[in-house]
C-alpha cells in the first residue's frame, strides 16, 4: 500500500509535535541586570592588599543548574546599585527577601525561617563569645555552597522526610498537595548524601586543636574519632545511604536545631533522646538510649571489655601459632615418612622413610 | 591362658617389643599399624565418615561462613582502602549489610539442622544399641594423650601414631571452637542487629537481679552493646583466621590430602588416612563391613603377614 497524503500529513504533524517536545526550553533568565556582561570573562579579578588572588568570574552553567538559578544577581547582593560597581564589602545576607515568589504562594521567597532556626542553635553567634569563638562559628555560606546544590537523581528518598524539608521554608498549604501528587514521583534530591554531611560537621569538629582552644568538653573534642568507630560511622564510610549520619541524630527536619546536650531543646536531651532514636529504631526503649553512640576505644571503657580484648588478643595469637606449630610439625614429620602431596595410583606414601623411628 | 593352643597375636618382626604394633581382628588377621603406608585408595573416598545430613550442614556453614566474612570484615576494617572496594563489589553498603542478615540466618538455621541431626541420630542409635560414645565427639582424657603421643611420634620419640577414634583431637578442637565462636557470634550479631531488644532483655534481667548495681547508674546497656561489638569482631577474626590458616591446610593442604579431600562432597573418607588418623574406626568399619574385612585379608596375604603366628606357653609371660 502507498502512503497517501493524509498518512503523510499525519506523519509530519507527529513528527513536529517530537521535535516540539525534544527541545527543552532554555532556563529562564536570571540575568536581567546583565551582570554577566562583564563577569563571564573568566579572569576577571584582582589581586587585593593581602595578595590574595581574587576571581570574580561566574560561571554562567553552573550557576544556571545552583537551586538559585532563577534568582537575579542583585536579590542578593543587594548593595549594588549602580553599574559600574562600588567594591563590594558587606556580605551577602541571606535574610533578605528575593523577588521571587515560590509556589502557592503570594509573598516573596525568604531564608528568615531558617535563619531565625539557626540563630538559636549552638552554632550561632552568642553575645557572650570570644572573638575566637565568634570567628570559628559557621554562618550560611559556610556550609551552603551554591554549586554543591546541583540537581542529583536519587532513587530511594523517604517520603515523608523529604516532604519536611520542603517545608522548612515552603508553606505548607499547596506545596504539600503538589508533592503528594506530582513532585514527588521526580525523585529529585537536593539534600546531602550522609557521607557529604559527615565530612561537613568533620572539617571542624575533627579538628581537635581548634575545639581544645574553643573550650569544647572532652566528649565534643573525639565526637567525630567516636562516631567514626561505631555501627553509624563505619556503614556511612562504606557508602551506606540509609545509616545515620550527624544531623539525623542532632538535628529535627529542620536540620538547624543543632543545641548543646544540656539544652532542653536539643534532639539529644535526655528528655528527648528517645524519641530522636524511635526515627529509626522503631521498638526504642529507655536501655537503648544508653548504648554509646559514640563508643570510646576500648582500653578507655570498661575494665571488662579492656580485659576481654587483651584475652581475645592473646587466645587469638595463642591459638593460630599452636596450631599451626602442630600442623608444621606435622607435615615436616609425615614428609619425613615418605608421604607425596597428591594422592595418586592408590596412594600417597610413594616416597621412601627419610628418619629412624626410635624403637 | 593354659590352653596352648589359643591364638595369641604376637608380631613376627624385631619390633616384637611393641606389642600394640600389631592388632588382630577376627576373621582378618595381625594389622600393622602402619598398613596404612601400603592400602590402596580411592581419592574420592572409600569408607562411610559423615551422613548427608552432615555433608549439607557443612556446605551451608561452607558458603554462608565465606558470604560473611566478605561482607563482615570490611565494615570492621572500614577506613582501610580495600574495604570500600569490596563493599561496593558488593552492590553498596546497604545491600552487604542485608547479605551478611541472610547468611547469618542461615547459618543459624544450619546449626539448628546439625543440633536436630545429633540428638535424632543419638535416639535412633541408642535405641537400635548402637551407640557408643567412643564414635562421637564427646572428649575424653584419651584425646589429651593422643595429643602428646602425636607430638612424640612427630618428633621422634614415639614409634607409632596413636590408635585414635572416628574424631581424633583436631576435630574435637575445631568442633568445640565451633560451638563456643557460634554461640559468641549468634548472641553478639543479634545484640548488633536488635539493639533495642537486646537492650531490654538483658539489663531488663540484670536490673531484676542486681537492683543495686543499676541504681549506681552503671550503663549496662552501653557496657554490653560495646562488649558485642567487641566480642562479634574478634571472634569473628579468629574464626577467619584458624579456619583459613589451620582447617583448611588441614584437609585440604598437607600432604595426603592435597589439592581437595573429597569428604565434605561425599562423605567418604580415605583409605590410607581412616587407617592413619582413626585406626580405631577403622577396626569398626572391618567389623560393620564384610568387604573390607576381604580386602584387608587379602593385602595381608600379599604382605605376607596373613599367618597368625603360634605361641608356645612358655613364652606366654613375657608377652603379657
Amino acid at each position: 500500500m502507498r502512503p497517501s497524503n493524509e498518512h503523510i500529513k499525519v506523519f509530519m504533524c507527529v513528527s513536529v509535535m517530537v521535535v516540539f517536545l525534544c527541545i527543552g526550553l532554555p532556563a529562564k533568565a536570571a540575568d536581567k541586570e546583565n551582570c554577566l556582561l562583564c563577569h563571564k570573562y573568566r579572569f576577571l579579578g584582582r589581586i587585593d592588599e593581602n595578595g590574595k588572588r581574587l576571581n570574580y568570574n561566574v560561571s554562567e552553567h553552573i550557576y544556571r543548574k545552583s537551586v538559585h538559578r532563577v534568582v537575579p544577581c542583585r536579590d542578593c547582593h543587594t548593595n549594588i546599585t549602580k553599574l559600574p560597581h562600588d567594591p563590594v564589602t558587606e556580605e551577602v545576607n541571606c535574610a533578605n527577601v528575593c523577588h521571587v515568589k515560590p509556589p502557592f504562594s503570594d509573598e516573596n521567597f525568604s531564608h528568615e525561617k531558617i535563619i531565625k532556626i539557626y540563630q538559636e542553635s549552638a552554632h550561632a553567634i552568642k553575645p557572650g563569645d570570644s572573638p575566637e569563638l565568634q570567628k570559628a562559628k559557621p554562618y550560611c555560606k559556610f556550609c551552603h555552597l551554591n554549586p554543591l546544590y546541583t540537581r542529583v537523581d536519587e532513587k530511594r528518598i523517604a517520603f515523608e522526610e523529604t516532604l519536611l524539608r520542603c517545608l522548612n521554608c515552603h508553606q505548607e498549604k499547596g506545596v504539600t498537595q503538589a508533592y503528594m501528587h506530582m513532585t514527588h514521583r521526580l525523585r529529585h534530591k537536593t539534600s546531602r548524601s550522609p557521607q557529604e554531611i559527615v565530612q561537613l560537621c568533620a572539617k571542624c569538629h575533627q579538628d581537635t586543636a581548634l575545639m581544645k582552644k574553643l573550650g569544647v568538653s572532652q566528649e565534643g573534642q573525639e565526637a567525630v574519632e567516636t562516631y567514626l568507630r561505631s555501627i553509624h560511622g563505619k556503614s556511612v564510610i562504606l557508602g551506606s545511604q540509609k545509616a545515620a549520619d550527624c544531623i539525623t541524630c542532632h538535628a529535627s527536619s529542620a536540620l538547624h536545631d543543632i543545641y548543646k546536650k544540656d539544652n532542653k531543646k536539643a534532639s539529644i536531651y535526655k528528655d528527648n533522646i528517645l524519641q530522636t532514636c524511635k526515627e529509626c529504631h522503631e521498638r526504642t526503649n529507655r536501655w537503648l538510649v544508653q548504648i554509646g553512640v559514640h563508643p570510646k576505644a576500648h582500653d578507655e571503657g570498661h575494665p571488662v571489655i579492656h580485659f576481654t580484648s587483651v584475652f581475645f588478643t592473646f587466645a587469638m595469637y595463642g591459638t593460630v601459632f599452636s596450631l599451626l606449630g602442630l600442623l608444621l610439625l606435622e607435615t615436616r614429620s609425615r614428609k619425613k615418612d615418605g608421604i607425596k602431596f597428591l594422592l595418586r595410583h592408590g596412594t600417597s606414601w610413594r616416597g621412601k622413610l627419610k628418619r629412624r623411628v626410635k624403637k | 591362658m593354659s590352653n596352648s593352643s589359643e591364638v595369641i597375636p604376637v608380631p613376627m618382626e624385631e619390633s616384637l617389643v611393641e606389642d600394640d604394633y600389631f592388632t588382630y581382628v577376627e576373621g582378618v588377621g595381625n594389622i600393622p599399624r602402619d598398613i596404612y603406608k601400603h592400602v590402596q585408595s580411592d581419592p574420592k573416598g572409600d569408607l562411610p565418615r559423615y551422613s548427608v545430613h552432615i555433608v549439607i550442614q557443612h556446605l551451608l556453614v561452607l558458603l554462608t561462613f565465606l558470604v560473611l566474612v566478605v561482607t563482615g570484615v570490611p565494615l570492621l576494617f572500614a577506613k582501610l582502602f580495600w574495604a570500600h572496594t569490596v563493599i561496593n563489589l558488593l552492590g553498596g553498603a546497604d545491600t552487604a549489610r542485608i547479605l551478611h542478615r541472610i547468611a547469618a540466618f542461615t547459618m543459624m538455621f544450619a546449626c539448628g539442622y546439625h543440633v536436630v541431626t545429633i540428638i535424632f541420630g543419638t535416639i535412633r542409635q541408642l535405641i537400635s544399641g548402637r551407640f557408643d560414645y567412643k564414635r562421637t565427639m564427646i572428649p575424653r582424657l584419651k584425646d589429651l594423650l593422643d595429643i602428646i603421643q602425636d607430638i612424640r611420634y612427630f618428633l621422634g620419640l614415639a614409634p607409632y601414631r596413636p590408635k585414635m577414634e572416628k574424631f581424633m583431637y583436631k576435630q574435637k578442637l575445631h568442633y568445640y571452637a565451633i560451638i563456643w565462636g557460634n554461640c559468641v557470634l549468634m548472641i553478639a550479631g543479634l545484640a548488633l542487629l536488635y539493639p533495642d531488644t537486646m537492650a531490654r532483655v538483658f539489663p531488663e534481667t540484670l536490673a531484676k537481679l542486681l537492683p543495686e548495681v543499676v541504681s549506681k547508674g552503671i550503663s549496662f546497656p552501653a557496657f554490653f552493646q560495646e562488649f558485642a561489638r567487641l566480642m562479634h569482631a574478634d571472634e569473628a577474626v579468629m574464626a577467619l583466621i584458624v579456619v583459613a590458616f589451620w582447617h583448611w591446610s588441614n584437609v585440604h593442604f598437607v600432604p595426603g590430602r592435597f589439592p581437595l579431600q573429597w569428604a565434605f562432597l561425599t562423605g567418604k573418607i580415605t583409605r590410607e588416612h581412616q587407617i592413619e588418623e582413626h585406626f580405631l574406626e577403622y577396626l569398626n568399619n572391618l567389623r560393620e563391613i564384610p568387604e573390607e574385612r576381604g580386602y584387608m585379608k587379602a593385602l595381608l596375604k600379599e604382605k605376607g603377614i596373613e599367618t597368625i603366628p603360634k605361641v608356645s606357653v612358655s613364652e606366654l609371660p613375657r608377652i603379657y
